[in-house]
């Protein structure tokens, strides 16, 4: 992607840019992954300071300096020990470290009424080997969006039948899916099959030919649960013969891309998201993954607090998706959902918090998830780092991401106020040391049409 | 008849025993040899307990019948001499009881004629040809059913029970072993279904067992039997439909009149066999029987049928409970089912999960209604329909009575109410001289006990054994009375199950949906006091003021002198905001039935004030986040959509209570990507329009055919010719071309909006608003040259191709050009939180937050026409206001208190135990509900766990959407 350098709105860009220059940081102007004319460091070190540190992982630190060094995070503190290095001057601003937006549709889908651009799903109901990082556009025009609010990694997750396919951590700042792809796999997508009956009477339904009685739903029903299990317990046993034959104490099995795809989860490796929202189905997931003793990461979870003590005693961290949905029984109060995370909270439930695996458009609300539970009693730190640090854990790149803390990746953004406020804007965003565009198709829309000359 | 009918006549009538011929009943009745000879016609029931109506008993009576009429009733009377006579010692004498509604499905028709017709209805839409029906412009030569006939295949006023009713004994034989003699027999089939019959419940020639032909004109409002994509689909195409067909048959009855009355220069008026039907009931020499099929319905039926001058009745839905206060003033007599839900057979404990509060509710109720419409001074009538199994019936009623329907009113619901319903109160429904000779005959204690057995019905004059008495005769008396005793001794212990079982289901444990519902404080006059004030008025924002209500208007904001103390609440706002009532724009929130009528390209026929629904939570749910009122629209599934309607959402008011009154009518209309169907799949390709080229070719089409209306309405009344016919569609349409009613445009290419814009200049039109316009900055200045006020979605995109081009910086955009802007909703989440939208403008191009406050405050009341009432707070205006923890725009803010007309509505404080009420009323419920099945399990008798087609699980149209966003229903999609 490419834009003419007349169309309106470019110009008007570089000079925001040049005024950057203008607070005294050396900087060289490069083309970026996104085609887009960003501005690089030409130093490999350098120090950001003047703004509201949120470490995420201790207090916020006014005033406090990060010193960044070939892409990681050098030093952060009140002040830090350096001399000699360019500056960015971030007085007045707000510094988070990117966000990590778990389960989304992002990369996946450009238009969703638009079956040609919508990659999110596959056929078959066990489709392990699907992975879904290979359907990332990297040049959709929805990316730049959800990183202009600070948005700094996403997971593409794989929608589809039981066992959808495994999904990668993905930056928001890259060439190609190989360049953006951080963790590959991040997880196996299992999505747990509905548990609830439908209690519609024949009489109510339109299609009186599929109408099916609560017996025969419950049949099939649990014929659906045991066709899970069987699943992961027949890949159980491939990886046991494979073990025995490693050892010699059997001939290899028949190489099975669907076996071999599930290797690292039945051993246990690498953890399955299960996608699950209703009680019973969390329930029965998470009795399943600890009989096993398989790593799970509950994902929609609308339910989640009515079991919040059984997730807590098992460690199971909830991806909560569920903020804005509405209220889902009509003993429900209005707030059930807008409270749900700080009921997870007190019990002792790490809460992430995620548009949704549907989402990919409006990815750039995430941080107005938390917020939504701030409003509701949810503490202001446990909310950021729902947005940070616990994605991060989750992931398994805590290591690297999350925090802005001295060894992990410099990726984080500046903001002219809290970010969990609607009304604060990203002003600056790095991603790996590296500074990226907050341009997007809407910026360029905005500035072109704002600079037509008023019509007749 | 047919010959098999004919046949089944013959048959019939020698195994009963009773020998009529068909054509005639000659006063000799001598049958030929072979034939069983009628018995003779005097009869004589002595010294039973007579109950010639209700209220009114004899003791050790005498009723005597001769020829089919009772000559006699009463005391102290000795039989005829000529009669025979039926000792009745130990038995109780009723009137014969009158079922009014009974749709037998032999008066069915094939549902096929109007399915093969229906793709020609469709695949007809080509622009050019005549106005046909309802906004279609087509070319048909067949209305959808072969012969001359209504538009609509299911609107046939012109059919008549009478002509397709052939008695069975199969289907009457259950009906008067409950006693029942006399039946409605009802066309069960369409909208305008036609006339229904009296008829007596035997099986003989079909012309002497009428005893009314065409009782009522049957008008249902069932929206599931009709045909897919052809007009009506939806509830309020239905009302419209129905509200059309009335007004035609108005016009059709006035230009057949006389020769005077129709016009020269008019074409000859057609004759429609539909609307000749009607007559009568335009009349009010015929009651229409409306079958509304929910409680709200029912209450709209009575200003529908209002609107079309109609004498008309009701058949309950069974949950007229859940709105006791809409039927105080309906004055219909309501038919009554007995049919009440039965406990489901769950696979597992852990599946109670799956029943809703409100599905326990309508179980725990079901019997009480009866009761219900009777405190609330309705008549009611009780009928048999709805019962799977009639056998039933009489156990329900026992539920009923233990429910607190009187006896008396439930002897009347099945004699004298039915007959006066019918029409027949001279004839049938007390037992008297000269009355028919129908009669019902029951063990003593009487109908009302539950052992005692009904015995004989007398229809006619000729008695009918039933099995209870049949029985008796071949039984030896030893043994049968040796049976009791051996009853007698073991009943103990199971006798004391089924009294368990009754008292616990006398016991109602679900409260009214009305509780914990409506407003919770209405203080005659109310001081807000320190609260930072957000006026959206001329004040701008005050700090540290106050906010004074008086009689549920605003009397002064800021600064002033209190003059008045008495009453007053005082609310300390330190460290509070104070903002305007939220109000969304467009919203699908409160709608029963289908949001779009999307069958045809011009649904302006259809309101949405017809189907406004006050039951949903959605409005309990949105006071929560500040919203005080919303735009109800009809969906943009066609170019021309419905009416809209404005309400408050005044939680627990009535659908009439929730209507705004000074709201001006509005039109909802649609452009893009909806209209041309491109998401419907490939089936819908041919109607019109299909593509941007023909919606506005199409708008102006129906503008122009209102034009030409308008005018003929006007050359009509200056000359005093009769009006030309009300076409409802036109005369929307009209109200536009006269400034009396606002165009609502959903909208989002640039393009299509400025076709629509000069398309309605043309017209000399001014657009109020424009929905969503996602690329309304790309033509910010024309928006504004136009006058209309743009209402956009704060950033919503991507999600159809039409809004690739969207963007969040449209609302600032056009706010800074010039434009009156407003954020909406347009879904049951988001317009939980209104304020949090608008904050995006602050975000997304630098709106000032009290400008920004206004895009869902003042704003949308500008573009609705309601802000002199509404929108800011300002002395004189509506009291609607909202108290927030924080700054309004700040998403960290919560609404703590929302006001409207001065009263609260929602305190969150508040809302926590309103909830755990529900939950406690659930839990209580559950408890009842297992021990019922416990005891039932036991041996305990009473209801039976349903299992296929179970009915405990039926959804009251009121709630069909409860915990659904309807913003895809909307879209047509």
């Amino acid at each position: 992607m490419t834009r003419n350098g007349k169309t309106p709105g470019c110009g008007r860009r570089l000079r925001t840019w040049n005024a950057g220059a203008r607070i005294g940081v050396l900087l060289l102007t490069g083309i970026g992954a996104g085609g887009i004319l960003v501005p690089s460091l030409a130093a490999e070190t350098w120090l950001l300071k003047g703004a509201t540190v949120h470490t995420v992982a201790g207090d916020a630190i006014p005033g406090g300096e990060v010193l960044v060094r070939d892409g990681k995070i050098a030093a952060v503190g009140p002040s830090v020990n350096t001399t000699d290095v360019p500056i960015v001057d971030l007085t007045g601003l707000q510094l988070y470290p990117g966000l990590i937006a778990l389960d989304t549709a992002l990369g996946l889908k450009e238009i969703g009424a638009v079956r040609a651009t919508v990659d999110v799903r596959e056929v078959g109901d066990f489709t392990p080997d699907v992975l879904s990082w290979w359907a990332v556009n990297p040049d959709s025009q929805l990316l730049p969006v959800a990183r202009a609010n600070g948005v700094a990694y996403f997971e593409p997750a794989p929608q589809g039948g039981v066992v959808a396919g495994q999904s990668a951590l993905v930056a928001l700042d890259g060439w190609t899916i190989e360049d953006m792809a951080v963790r590959k796999s991040l997880a196996l997508h299992v999505y747990w099959p509905a548990m609830t009956l439908n209690p519609t009477p024949r009489e109510q339904v339109r299609d009186k030919a599929g109408w099916q009685s609560l017996e025969d739903q419950a049949k099939q029903r649990a014929a659906r649960l045991r066709a899970l299990d069987d699943f992961f317990q027949d890949a159980r046993a491939y990886a046991q013969a494979k073990a025995a034959a490693a050892s010699n104490q059997a001939q290899a099995p028949t190489p099975d891309p669907t076996w071999e795809a599930l290797l690292p989860f039945v051993r246990g490796e690498r953890p399955l998201v299960v996608h699950a929202d209703e009680g019973r189905q969390i329930q029965a997931a998470v009795t399943w993954a600890a009989t096993n003793r398989w790593p799970i990461i509950l994902a929609g979870g609308r339910d989640a607090w009515r079991v919040a003590a059984l997730l807590a005693k098992h460690q199971v961290p909830v991806i909560y998706e569920h903020i804005f949905t509405l209220p889902a029984r009509d003993t429900d109060a209005y707030d059930v959902h807008f409270r749900a995370p700080e009921v997870l909270r007190q019990a002792g439930v790490t809460v992430i918090f995620s548009t949704g695996v549907n989402s990919a458009s409006l990815v750039k609300n995430l941080p107005y998830e938390a917020a939504q539970a701030v409003a509701f009693g949810y503490p202001a730190d446990e909310a950021v780092k729902g947005l940070t640090l616990y994605p991060a854990r989750v992931a398994g790149m805590a290591d690297r991401l999350g925090s802005i803390e001295a060894g992990k990746d410099a990726t984080f953004f500046a903001m002219d106020g809290d970010v969990l406020d609607i009304r604060a804007n990203v002003k600056r965003m790095w991603i790996a040391g590296r500074e990226v565009s907050l341009e997007s198709r809407h910026t360029r829309l905005y500035e072109k049409y704002r600079h037509r000359p008023k019509a007749r | 008849m047919t010959m098999n009918a004919w046949l089944r006549v013959c048959v019939g009538a020698t195994l009963l025993a009773v020998v009529p011929f068909p054509w005639n009943s000659p006063a000799t009745d001598i049958l030929p040899p072979g034939h069983r000879a009628r018995p003779p016609g005097i009869h004589a029931l002595v010294g039973g307990t007579v109950i010639t109506q209700p209220g009114t008993v004899l003791s050790n009576a005498t009723v005597v019948i001769r020829d089919g009429f009772i000559e006699a009733v009463g005391q102290n009377m000795s039989a005829p001499a000529d009669a025979r006579v039926w000792p009745m010692q130990g038995r109780t004498i009723y009137a014969g009881f009158i079922d009014a509604y009974l749709p037998l499905p032999a008066t069915r028709t094939s549902a096929a004629t109007a399915e093969e017709t229906s793709s020609d209805f469709n695949d007809s839409f080509t622009a050019g040809g005549a106005v046909d029906f309802y906004g279609v412009v087509g070319q048909r030569t067949d209305r959808g059913m072969p012969g001359a006939g209504h538009a609509i295949a299911r609107v046939t006023p012109e059919r008549r029970a009478i002509q397709s009713y052939s008695p069975r004994e199969r289907t009457l034989a259950p009906l008067r072993e409950l006693g029942f003699t006399a039946g409605v027999v009802a066309p069960a089939d369409g909208i305008i279904r036609g006339s229904s019959t009296l008829v007596a419940l035997v099986e003989d020639n079909p012309n002497a067992v009428v005893l009314q032909p065409d009782v009522f004109q049957h008008v249902s409002f069932d929206d599931r039997g009709g045909p897919e994509r052809v007009y009506p689909q939806s509830l309020m195409g239905i009302i419209a439909a129905v509200r059309q067909t009335f007004f035609d048959a108005q016009y059709d009855a006035q230009i057949h009149a006389g020769d005077r009355a129709h016009p020269p220069g008019r074409p000859r008026p057609e004759f429609n066999p539909a609307w000749t039907a009607l007559r009568p009931a335009i009349e009010g020499r015929q009651r229409v029987l409306f079958e509304p099929g929910s409680a709200l319905m029912g209450d709209r039926v009575r200003y529908i049928a209002e609107e079309l001058k109609l004498d008309f009745a009701i058949l309950a839905c069974g949950q007229e409970w859940r709105r006791p206060d809409l039927l105080a003033d309906n004055p219909a007599t309501f038919i009554v089912p007995l049919h009440f839900p039965t406990l489901p057979a769950l696979p597992t404990e852990d599946d109670w999960e799956d029943v809703s509060l409100d599905a326990l509710r309508a179980w725990d109720w079901a019997a009480e209604n009866p009761a219900v419409l009777r405190r609330e001074g309705r008549e009611i009538a009780l009928t048999t329909h709805g019962l799977s199994d009639k056998k039933s019936f009489r156990k329900n009623l026992r539920l009923a009575l233990d429910r607190g329907l009187d006896p008396m009113d439930a002897l009347a619901a099945l004699t004298t109410v039915p007959a006066k319903l019918c029409g027949v109160d001279e004839r049938l429904g007390t037992i008297a001289p000269g009355k028919i000779a129908n009669l019902t005959v029951v063990d003593s204690p009487g109908y009302f006990a539950p052992q005692a057995k009904v015995r004989q019905v007398w229809i006619d004059g000729r008695v009918y054994r039933l099995p209870a008495d049949t029985a008796k005769s071949v039984r030896s008396p030893t043994k049968e009375k040796s049976a009791t005793t051996a009853a007698g001794e073991q009943k103990a212990d199971p006798e004391a199950r089924p009294a368990e079982l009754r008292a616990l289901r006398q016991q109602r444990v679900a409260r009214s949906p009305l509780e914990g519902r409506g407003p919770l404080l209405t203080p005659a006059a109310l001081l807000i006091e320190n609260a930072t004030v957000w006026t959206c008025g001329d004040q701008g924002v005050l700090t540290n003021a106050r906010v004074w209500v008086q009689d549920g208007k605003v009397k002064a904001v800021g600064d002033f002198t209190l003059t008045s103390g008495a009453d007053l609440v005082r609310i300390d706002a330190r460290g509070r905001h104070v903002t305007p009532g939220l109000i969304d724009a467009h919203s699908h929130t409160a709608i029963l039935g289908s949001v779009n009528e999307s069958s045809i390209p011009s649904s302006a026929m259809c309101r949405i004030g017809d189907v406004v629904n006050s039951e949903t939570r959605t409005l309990g749910e949105q006071l929560g986040g500040g919203l005080t009122m919303c735009n109800l629209y009809h969906g943009s599934a066609n170019p021309i959509g419905g009416q809209d309607c404005i309400i408050k959402l005044r939680d627990g008011a009535s659908p009439e209570g929730l209507k705004f009154d000074a709201a001006p009518p509005g039109l909802k209309m649609a452009l893009g990507e909806n209209v041309k169907q491109s998401g419907w799949g490939d089936r819908y390709t041919t109607r019109f329009p299909q593509s941007r080229m023909g919606v506005p070719t199409f708008i102006a089409n129906r503008y122009r055919a209102a034009q030409e209306y308008l005018r003929a309405v006007e050359r009509a009344e200056a000359s005093g010719e009769p009006r030309p016919r009300r076409d409802l569609e036109l005369e929307a349409l009209a109200e536009i071309l006269q400034g009396r009613r606002w165009i609502h445009c959903h909208a989002y290419r640039q393009d299509e909006m400025l076709a629509l814009l000069r398309v309605m200049e043309s017209f000399g039109v001014r657009i109020a608003s424009m929905e969503h316009v996602l690329e309304g900055y790309k033509i910010a200045d024309e928006i504004v040259a136009h006058g209309l006020g743009p209402s956009c979605f704060a950033d919503w995109w991507a999600y159809k191709f039409e809004v690739y081009d969207a963007i969040p910086y449209n609302g600032a955009l056009l706010h800074e050009r010039g434009a009156l802007v407003s954020f909406n909703s347009d879904s049951s989440d988001l317009a939980r939180r209104l304020n949090t939208e608008a904050a995006k403008a602050v975000k997304f191009g630098g709106t000032p937050e009290i400008e920004a406050l206004k895009f869902v405050t003042i704003n949308p009341a500008k573009q609705l026409k309601i802000d002199a009432r509404v929108g800011s707070l300002e002395p004189g205006k509506d009291a609607d206001l909202v108290i927030w923890s924080g700054p309004p725009l700040d998403s960290r803010s919560v609404a703590l208190q929302t006001w409207i007309d001065g009263k609260k509505y929602f305190d969150r404080e508040q809302a926590a135990a309103r909830a755990a009420a529900r939950q406690q009323e659930r839990e209580a419920l559950l408890a009842k509900a297992k021990k019922v099945r416990r005891l039932e399990a036991a041996g305990g008798g009473g209801e039976r766990s349903a299992k296929d087609g179970d009915t405990f699980f039926r959804v009251a149209w009121e709630q069909l959407y409860e915990g659904v966003d309807r913003e895809a229903e909307a879209e047509g999609l």
